[in-house]
């Protein structure tokens, strides 16, 4: 024993309750939990430790270990069941009330002896404490750079984005909540088994918030915040005390000071400080390593298949009877003024709106009130969004990584051990990816944070993103807005390339003209019904298209449209008269 | 692990090894025979400066009680320095009522080389602290520690301040002989260990005096609302309602127990033994009774010159956590002077042998299970001050 042995002991259980928070964090989960769940498993740890090793070989420490972090495990994912619905700072009081009711039940228990609180063996030593943070960090270590850990990160970034590449988010969320409730465990047991002594008190409101504010300081981006906030907490006191700093008041003030310093000018927390690559994944550009994917369906089967579609908010009827029909090697164009309801289309396609009427089949999957976004696309089904949802902390070719969620493998549990094959799995991951990065131009944006590209390369990027799932179906909405026409032609191509290797596309676009050369077929919509369908060059004859574009008043895009559309029908009559394959011609 | 991870943990470490460069050396005043004297008790004479360390709650929840130890305690080694013969050096530290800060105050007193320690506040940071010291050879003395448990932690474990389990079965016999008490309500705040604790010695000194209960009442001490509990209590007409709460408690529950007219006497813990309780109450806590290790009105001479160098030195009347801590000290003289010697070992030694010494607060005897024997006082409110029952 030596001076600093408990000061260093803290630090390493210190930290594994951040790490427990840090498990949800990373996340985008906010719970305060953790301690709650740490205070049950010490006091039924208490329970269950035996005075002699089990079986005469294993350690009785050992016993509370795995006995701690299965109830804290378990525990957590009961209280998941009812509270994983709630997010934010309606999750933060649930679990705090949670924490709270565990103080009150263990303080009415008689054998936790209640207030007076329970002792414990002291089974835990420097040694014990920083291997058990040793191990800790090393999951969270592995879990950063695998498939599992990419998937945490793009739900607390957006968890629409998330569900839509495939990802089962109620299922990751719940996952993260166990596993910190066994990191917590795992904390409860340690910190009991050390300090010999633990009461239902000391797991308070106050401790929750200090292991929240030990992981935010430390940050949660990057596998070693948990230690360095608890390194940075844990030690200012006795970096006080011998620098002689009288104790009293000032003390906690000048700690505060530090706190407030930390918060204000690291946002990232202090691993923020530390220097290293925005992503630890690189560009692969090497076509030996990508891997084989599985063909496409033959072209011309049907994908997709609408009957008599429709969604209304109360009495408004945002979408109605609309029937639609897409096969793969197909572009089928939506057109139609704002508010014609096409994104509400293309949401109830991609399972993210619930149909109220009619009935479709999507890649083989009946959209019903049960259809979840991520099985549609776990079925091939890939999509953009109007408004830019993107992961935007993290780097370009990271959100294309996750875009190739439904194609790649979990290496998690290869990583833990060092499996060749996970390094194999991850590099074939990255070579896809990519290979859409560079498909869309941005091969040397790879390392960007999604966030800081400009708006047309976000736009790129949220298609390499779709492309990277290998989709059947692919959704684009409004994909060329903010490109000028060079760039809007580059993407026609891409899409029409797309096309030709049997992929099923469905594009909403305002830019007429592109729409009007690029689709096979192209329906309207206005005032959530289906106005007009057929070739572009009957819709572009058609006068109630026209009609429809004119009629919405004071919609500048709409305007923009009607002229446009009035041009090309002009050209398209004019075609005729010359050359009857004209507007065909283009395409 | 890559080489900018190395770098991310050696700049984590980087506090750590600031903290190893600023630790002081330990004095060698813990190498055998350093701080022997000569003579015995008021003869002894020891050259080098024999280090006190005292854990306190100078910050945090317990921090009133804390600042008076902390007073207290340099004033009985200013006096005691005073005397000649034997130094003491005092150094108080923090450990803001968190026994994580409490273990490593007491890592540092072991391994700076105090000869004892005095302290922490808080009975369940004794319960974390003192196997610490326990294991190191390092004598403890809590000066306020009253729960159960705290003395059985070891042998170098020693505690001046009366247990509950000492206080409470003297006042139950007070009171049941003064006021013929035969049938009683319990009230307890079943979320603090203290208060749990009291309200077990209650029952089993009530038991003992052959005093009913007629029920058991059980609330938090975060309430201030206790008119329900206390309707209920009326209904059974007791001959006297027993309390066991912190003072922020007490002074709700007896100013609504007035309010709703119940005019039986009420007998309190030692969370009802503070000024605060008569000042929030006022007149409602007139008849309340209270045992108490210590009390300002005690006669005993020590006591009446304690309180006046307190009250002019810290411009404020002493509390019981003052007056423990002064005495604590007294004992560790005592213990220092019987074998002349700030050795741990000899500390340990010579306050296992304290029989009767006078302090301020009375005649205090150091019993087989260290744990203090002096007589407790049992008081009453009366015209808003606390007086002895008699």
């Amino acid at each position: 024993m030596f001076e600093y042995s408990s000061l260093l002991t803290f630090i390493a259980l210190t930290a594994i309750l951040a790490y427990s928070f840090y498990a949800v964090l990373i996340a985008g989960q906010l719970s305060l939990a953790q301690v709650g769940l740490a205070s049950l498993a010490a006091f039924t740890s208490s329970l269950v430790v035996p005075n002699e090793p089990l079986f005469g070989f294993i350690p009785p420490l050992m016993v509370g270990v795995v006995f701690g972090m299965a109830v804290g495990a378990i525990a957590a994912f009961v209280l998941g069941l009812p509270v994983m619905r709630l997010r934010g700072v309606f999750l933060a009081i649930a679990t705090l009330a949670f924490g709270e009711m565990v103080r009150i039940f263990l303080i009415n228990q008689s054998w936790t002896n209640g207030a007076q609180g329970l002792s414990f063996p002291k089974l835990v030593g420097i040694e014990t404490a920083w291997i058990a943070l040793a191990l800790v960090a090393f999951w969270f270590w592995r879990l950063s750079g695998s498939r599992m850990g990419r998937a945490f990160a793009a739900i607390r970034e957006d968890e629409l984005a998330a569900t839509t590449m495939g990802i089962n988010v109620p299922r990751y969320r719940m996952a993260s909540f166990v596993i910190a409730g066994a990191v917590a465990g795992l904390y409860g047991v340690l910190f009991a088994h050390f300090t010999r002594f633990a009461d239902p008190n000391q797991f308070s409101f106050e401790a929750a918030v200090d292991g929240l504010v030990t992981a935010v300081v430390g940050g949660t981006t990057f596998f070693v915040g948990p230690l360095l906030g608890s390194v940075f907490l844990s030690a200012l006191p006795e970096l006080q005390r011998t620098l002689g700093i009288d104790a009293g008041w000032i003390r906690p003030a000048i700690s505060g000071l530090l706190l407030l310093i930390v918060i204000l000018f690291l946002p990232g927390g202090l691993a923020g400080l530390i220097p290293r690559r925005r992503s630890s994944t690189r560009l692969v550009s090497d076509p030996a390593a990508l891997p084989q994917l599985e063909p496409l369906p033959a072209r011309g089967t049907e994908v997709m298949a609408l009957r008599a579609l429709g969604k209304s908010y109360g009495g408004v009827r945002a979408v109605h009877d609309v029937d639609l029909t897409l096969a793969t090697g197909e572009i089928l164009g939506l057109i139609g003024p704002n508010g014609a309801g096409k994104t509400t289309l293309v949401n109830m396609v991609t399972g993210v709106t619930v149909p109220t009427g009619g009935s479709g089949t999507v890649l083989g999957i009946e959209l019903a009130a049960k259809t979840r976004a991520h099985q549609l696309a776990r079925a091939g089904i890939a999509r953009t969004f109007q408004q830019i949802k993107l992961f935007n902390r993290l780097s370009a070719l990271d959100n294309v990584l996750v875009g190739g969620y439904r194609i790649s493998r979990n290496t998690m549990l290869r990583r833990l051990v060092f499996l060749p094959s996970a390094r194999r799995f991850e590099r074939e991951a990255a070579a896809v990816a990519s290979a859409q990065l560079i498909r869309v131009g941005l091969g040397d944006k790879a390392t960007t944070a999604a966030g800081d590209l400009s708006y047309g390369d976000q736009r790129r990027l949220e298609i390499a993103r779709a492309l990277a799932s290998h989709p059947t179906l692919l959704v684009l909405d409004e994909p060329a807005a903010g490109m000028n026409h060079v760039e809007a032609e580059r993407l026609s191509e891409l899409i029409r390339s797309l096309a030709a290797d049997g992929v099923a596309v469905l594009i909403i676009e305002h830019n007429v003209r592109m729409m009007l050369a690029l689709c096979d077929r192209i329906t309207v919509l206005n005032f959530g019904e289906v106005i007009a369908a057929g070739t572009p060059d009957e819709v572009a004859r058609d006068p109630r298209v026209l009609e429809a574009y004119l009629g919405a008043e004071g919609d500048a895009a709409a305007t923009a449209a009607a002229e446009e559309l009035a041009e090309v029908a002009a050209e398209a009559v004019k075609g005729h008269d010359g050359d009857a394959a004209g507007t065909e011609g283009a395409r | 692990m890559s080489a900018r991870h190395l770098t991310a943990v050696a700049g984590g470490s980087l506090l750590l090894l600031a903290l190893a460069a600023c630790s002081p050396t330990p004095s060698g005043d813990t190498e055998a025979g350093g701080l022997v004297g000569a003579g015995t008790g008021a003869d002894c004479v020891i050259e080098a400066e024999i280090p006190i360390a005292a854990a306190f709650s100078l910050t945090g929840g317990a921090a009133q009680y804390g600042s008076s130890q902390k007073n207290a305690l340099e004033m009985a080694v200013d006096d005691l320095n005073e005397v000649g013969g034997v130094t003491y050096a005092l150094t108080v530290e923090d450990d803001a009522t968190d026994p994580q800060q409490a273990i490593q105050v007491f890592d540092g007193f072991i391994s700076d080389g105090a000869s004892i320690i005095v302290g922490p506040t808080l009975s369940n940071t004794a319960k974390q602290t003192d196997p610490v010291a326990q294991e190191a050879g390092v004598p403890v003395l809590g000066v306020s520690n009253t729960a159960a448990g705290i003395t059985e932690i070891g042998d170098y474990i020693f505690r001046d301040s009366l247990t509950e389990d000492a206080v409470i079965p003297q006042t139950v016999a007070a009171a049941v002989e003064k006021y013929g008490l035969e049938k009683v309500v319990v009230m307890y705040s079943n979320d603090d260990a203290f208060t749990e604790s009291g309200y077990q010695a209650f029952a089993a000194a009530l038991e003992e005096e052959g005093v009913e209960v007629i029920e058991t009442l059980t609330f938090s001490k975060t309430d201030t609302d206790f008119r329900a509990l206390l309707d209920k209590a009326k209904q059974s007409s007791p001959d006297a309602l027993v309390v066991s709460a912190l003072v922020e408690a007490a002074v709700p529950l007896v100013t609504q127990a007035r309010e709703i007219g119940i005019d039986a006497p009420i007998i309190g813990g030692n969370g009802f033994n503070s000024p605060a309780l008569i000042e929030g109450a006022g007149e409602a806590a007139e008849g309340v009774i209270v045992g108490a290790a210590w009390n300002s009105a005690s006669d005993n001479e020590q006591n009446v010159a304690f309180i006046e160098a307190y009250t002019e030195r810290f411009d404020g009347a002493p509390d019981q956590f003052a007056a423990q801590a002064y005495a604590g000290m007294q004992i560790i003289d005592e213990a220092v002077r019987a074998n002349c010697s700030g050795e741990r070992e000899d500390i340990k030694a010579g306050l296992g042998e304290i029989t009767d010494l006078p302090t301020v607060l009375g005649d205090v005897t150091i019993n087989e299970n260290r744990d203090a024997e002096h007589e407790a006082l049992v008081q009453v409110v009366e015209d808003g001050k606390f007086a002895l029952l008699d």
